[in-house]
């Protein structure tokens, strides 16, 4: 479908002087509704409802739907979708959703736009960052996006610019966890939560924080296998009501029952010897730090039971290696948040599940598995490289301390951008390129980031509608949704080799473009066309799979293609089955496992219980260490958040069908605390402290401790332009500090607030 | 041999994430205003620490003995031979009385078609064609199973006879065909 000028005026004029959104420029409304075209067939795809992208297969139903299920070929994610996924059809014809280039004409922020072309915009962007770039340097400007997907294209355009400031949300959700694990054990592991017979779980909320295979597999083993599940979180979410324990830990205090269980995992010569002498380093001086870390001591602190602590960690050993301690996902709870992850790590090491059924493990692409299994088992894909990059000497504005270090090459400290363009601090930002990132949501103290932006040259989003952070901007270029566009081919291996792709479903609704087209067509009005030789998605396809046309078409069919069976280097069980499938594999170690094999990306070439290079990057943490934190006043409560199953953080509250069934979120607070403060549920309330202040609703629950109150997060957007968002519910990220945490750079989700009743 | 389609919603396996609700709503185009199925997740009930949800899929319990269908007076309303109460939108002359009769208060007016409207199994879309119900399919967590009870091989026979289940108001004689296996943490 093609929506030209006319068809404009027509959606325009039809509607009425008093409806807002028909009259909202660039977006559907305002360019007139059509029918859908595009694929009765399922077609394989990808969602985009949340970053987890599951497989799944689309097809058009008579021109007014998008059906959306699971991909059924993709067995972890078992053919199902979640509620996001389901609505992806729901986004896509949103009228709210913005299908033509804008400009801002007031001032930033007011919210008055004028639909421009493409090549207005362009050349808008072009001119403003190549000022930018000529009068104070390339690294003036930070290129900001969601990861994964297309952001590779515009992180290229990054390089081709010539800034090193690049930036992801890692610091605001999960670069803690990967950062521990880059320490300890030289890189990335995953869960094997389905074969798993006791987790225990530091309030990592898979049964509300969807991650489809994750999701599936802890439920198939705590229901289908009678796995144990341990839950410690203030909150009685919904994995804490599915836990066979939920303790209601006092917040920010997770740290004291993870070394605790260490301690009892030594002191009580519960932990794998073999393993530990095979394997790791440093685990003297660990061993020497937690002595003193007793399931008494963290009694006191946390307030879980010292004997509860002491049992659970036996249980836990009893089950190892076919057990683990969850290391979580958004590692934001405190400052101290890379002990709190090694730790966790430490309680897994201890027991040596690494590459083992139901504990820790290395993903196996394409690369490392052929080696293992003697034959081309799966084809690799070629990354076409650009030659001749621009060479970046300014420093990354987050190089202010060797400390970071990890986290460079890892998303950045995204926060540093309001230090850098509020205090020049360590040098001057002046220009902010965003791509799918909503920061006013998630980087916390959103009035600094307000001043961040009004003070800012140049501002360019690129997004599907104007979020709160772009409405900010002084161009937007609106990209097409998933369901209309079609990309690269992603690498999804876990224990063995799988690729899937992402393809079109429907006709481009409007005047949008998929991304890589918006950031080439862009390069080319830089000047800066050369970085990127390629012609269009189909080229870079082909590249990928060394023109393997068959191959490509088998991953456009399927959708979802597996290679092999799983490998666990540590495994008997699964070895048995791959050295038979693979009768080239590498010969098995006497005791029938690759464990000769496993090493480890880290300066020992083993796991680092305790590192020096750590110890070098920040002195006094080269041995993990409970530091005490303060998180609020005395007189204060503690206010946390979490993410709903309904909602992907701060970027689906406006898409019709996840609004419909949530668009507010209520404050819980107990009885007790309610009570105290002349609360009811539903009474309209005041949340505030020395960062900011909300309005909202109360909802009085014993689901939460009497000291500490919640809220989902994403709530409360302040811009207009988010018609079914703005102003519903409590914006979280107006009351949060704006910190950098050590080591980590992270955020921080936890801090002090007081309630009043309004 | 007649089918007897059933529904198994296992209260443990659900963690009331909607997605049952969407695909039903995506599928079956069914209004933003009105719900053929929803998960409510009530509570939490108990005393702090010691709670628990209740996971309470609101939808049609294809009753065997369908107050729906007593009341019906033009025969709109029936209970088709595989079970599923179902509507013929052609006799139905808008009386309500089935919309006020339903016990379990899930018949609605659907505000587009006019004519009384809830869950049928997918039957005219997704059976149809062969598939299981999209609330089914896209479960995340496997807490819904569908299929001919009179099938005794088949999978919900075997959850409905080794697994501690029950109905709703069955008191009222209903005869409801959603069955449903209750949380192990509370009362039902």
């Amino acid at each position: 479908m093609k929506l030209d000028r006319r068809t404009f005026i027509k959606g325009a004029s039809a509607g009425t002087a008093g409806c807002v959104f028909a009259t909202l420029p660039g977006s559907i409304a305002a360019l007139g509704n059509s029918l859908i075209k595009g694929s009765e067939q399922s077609v394989a795809s990808i969602c985009e409802m949340c970053s987890t992208r599951c497989p799944i297969t689309a097809r058009v139903v008579n021109g007014k739907n998008v059906s959306i299920i699971g991909n059924p070929k993709a067995k972890a994610f078992g053919g199902a979708v979640c509620a996001r996924g389901g609505a992806g059809h729901s986004q896509l014809y949103d009228n709210q959703r913005i299908v033509k280039p804008l400009k801002r004409v007031g001032e930033r922020g007011e919210g008055k736009w004028a639909e421009i072309e493409w090549d207005e915009a362009y050349s808008i962007v072009a001119e403003n960052l190549n000022r930018l770039k000529k009068q104070y340097g390339p690294e003036s400007v930070a290129f900001s996006s969601k990861s994964g997907s297309l952001s590779s294209h515009f992180f290229h355009l990054s390089k081709a610019y010539g800034t090193p400031n690049t930036f992801t949300h890692a610091s605001t959700c999960p670069a803690a966890y990967i950062v521990a694990a880059k320490a300890m054990l030289g890189g990335r592991v995953r869960r094997d939560l389905s074969h798993s017979k006791y987790v225990i779980n530091f309030g990592h909320n898979l049964y509300e924080g969807i991650n489809m295979a994750e999701t599936r597999g802890m439920m198939e083993a705590q229901m289908d296998k009678g796995a144990k599940l341990v839950v410690f979180e203030p909150r009685f979410s919904i994995v804490a009501d599915k836990a066979d324990e939920w303790y209601a830990i006092k917040p920010g205090t997770d740290i004291t029952v993870a070394l605790a269980i260490c301690h009892v995992l030594i002191e009580d010569n519960l932990y794998d010897k073999a393993f530990v002498a095979q394997y790791v380093e440093g685990f003297d001086e660990f061993a020497n730090e937690v002595k003193a870390y007793t399931p008494e001591w963290a009694e006191a602190i946390c307030d879980v039971p010292a004997e509860d602590i002491r049992r659970i960690s036996h249980e836990y050993a009893a089950a190892a290696p076919h057990a683990l301690v969850d290391f979580g996902h958004r590692a934001t709870f405190t400052t101290e948040e890379f002990e709190l992850r090694r730790a966790i790590y430490a309680a897994n090491i201890l027991m040596g599940n690494i590459e083992r059924k139901g504990g820790l493990f290395f993903a196996k692409k394409a690369g490392a598995y052929n080696k293992f299994a003697g034959d081309k088992v799966a084809p690799t894909l070629q990354k076409p490289g650009v030659k001749n990059m621009p060479k970046i000497d300014a420093k990354r504005i987050d190089m202010v301390d060797e400390q970071y270090s990890m986290l460079w090459s890892s998303g950045g400290i995204y926060q540093t951008i309001l230090d850098a363009t509020l205090d020049a601090h360590p040098y001057q930002l002046r220009g902010w390129v965003m791509n799918r990132t909503n920061p006013m949501q998630t980087m916390t103290d959103r009035a600094r980031i307000e001043q961040t932006m009004k003070k800012l040259d140049f501002i360019v989003s690129c997004d599907i509608y104007i979020s709160e952070s772009a409405a900010y901007a002084d161009i937007i270029l609106p990209e097409s949704t998933y369901l209309e566009r079609d990309e690269e081919v992603s690498d999804k291996s876990g224990k063995n080799p799988a690729y899937y792709i992402r393809q079109r479903v429907v006709e481009t609704i409007g005047d949008t473009k998929p991304s890589w087209l918006i950031w080439k067509e862009l390069a080319d009005q830089m000047e800066l066309g050369e970085y990127f030789p390629w012609e269009n998605m189909q080229t870079l396809q082909l590249f990928q799979v060394n023109k393997d046309l068959d191959l490509l078409n088998k991953i456009k069919r399927e959708g979802w293609v597996s290679y092999g069976t799983p490998l666990m280097l540590r495994e008997p069980s699964v070895l048995n089955t791959f050295v038979s499938e693979h009768p080239n594999a590498k010969p098995l170690d006497d005791d029938g496992t690759y464990a000769s094999q496993l090493s480890f990306k880290t300066p020992s070439g083993k796991i680092e219980l305790s590192s020096p290079k750590v110890e070098q990057m920040s002195a006094g943490r080269g041995v993990i260490k409970y530091r005490e934190v303060k998180m609020k006043k005395a007189d204060e409560l503690f206010f946390i958040q979490g993410k709903v199953a309904v909602h992907t953080n701060a970027g689906t509250q406006n898409v019709p069908m996840l609004a419909n069934l949530m668009s507010d979120n209520a404050v819980w607070i107990h009885p007790v605390t309610a009570g105290a403060l002349n609360i009811a549920t539903g009474d309209k309330i005041r949340i505030f402290n020395d960062t900011g202040s909300e309005e909202g609703h109360a909802l009085v629950t014993p689901g939460i401790r009497p000291d500490t109150v919640f809220a989902y997060m994403g709530c409360g957007s302040k811009n207009k332009e988010l018609a079914r968002a703005s102003g519903k519910g409590v914006h979280c990220g107006n009351l949060l500090p704006h910190v950098i945490s050590p080591v980590t750079g992270m955020n921080l989700h936890t801090a002090g607030v007081k309630i009043a009743k309004l | 041999m007649t089918k007897r389609y059933v529904l198994v919603h296992d209260e443990n396996k659900c963690i009331g994430c909607q997605a049952c609700n969407v695909a039903c709503r995506s599928e079956n185009n069914v209004p933003e205003s009105v719900t053929r199925i929803q998960v409510r997740i009530e509570g939490p009930h108990g005393n702090f620490p010691h709670l628990h949800f209740k996971y309470n899929r609101v939808s049609c319990e294809q009753c065997e003995n369908a107050p729906c269908v007593t009341v019906c007076p033009t025969g709109a309303a029936y209970v088709n031979k595989d079970g599923i109460v179902s509507i013929n939108e052609k006799k139905c002359v808008g009386c309500l009385y089935c919309v006020a009769a339903c016990p379990y208060k899930v018949r609605f007016i659907n505000p587009e078609t006019r004519v009384p409207d809830k869950c049928d199994f997918c039957k005219e879309t997704r059976l149809a064609r062969g598939e299981q119900p999209a609330c089914v399919v896209v479960c995340p967590t496997q807490a819904l199973t569908f299929g001919d009870a009179n099938d005794t091989s088949s999978e919900v026979c075997k959850l409905i006879d080794t697994k501690t289940n029950y109905l709703k108001k069955v008191e009222l004689g209903t005869q409801p065909r959603v069955y449903r296996i209750p949380s192990r943490k509370g009362g039902i």
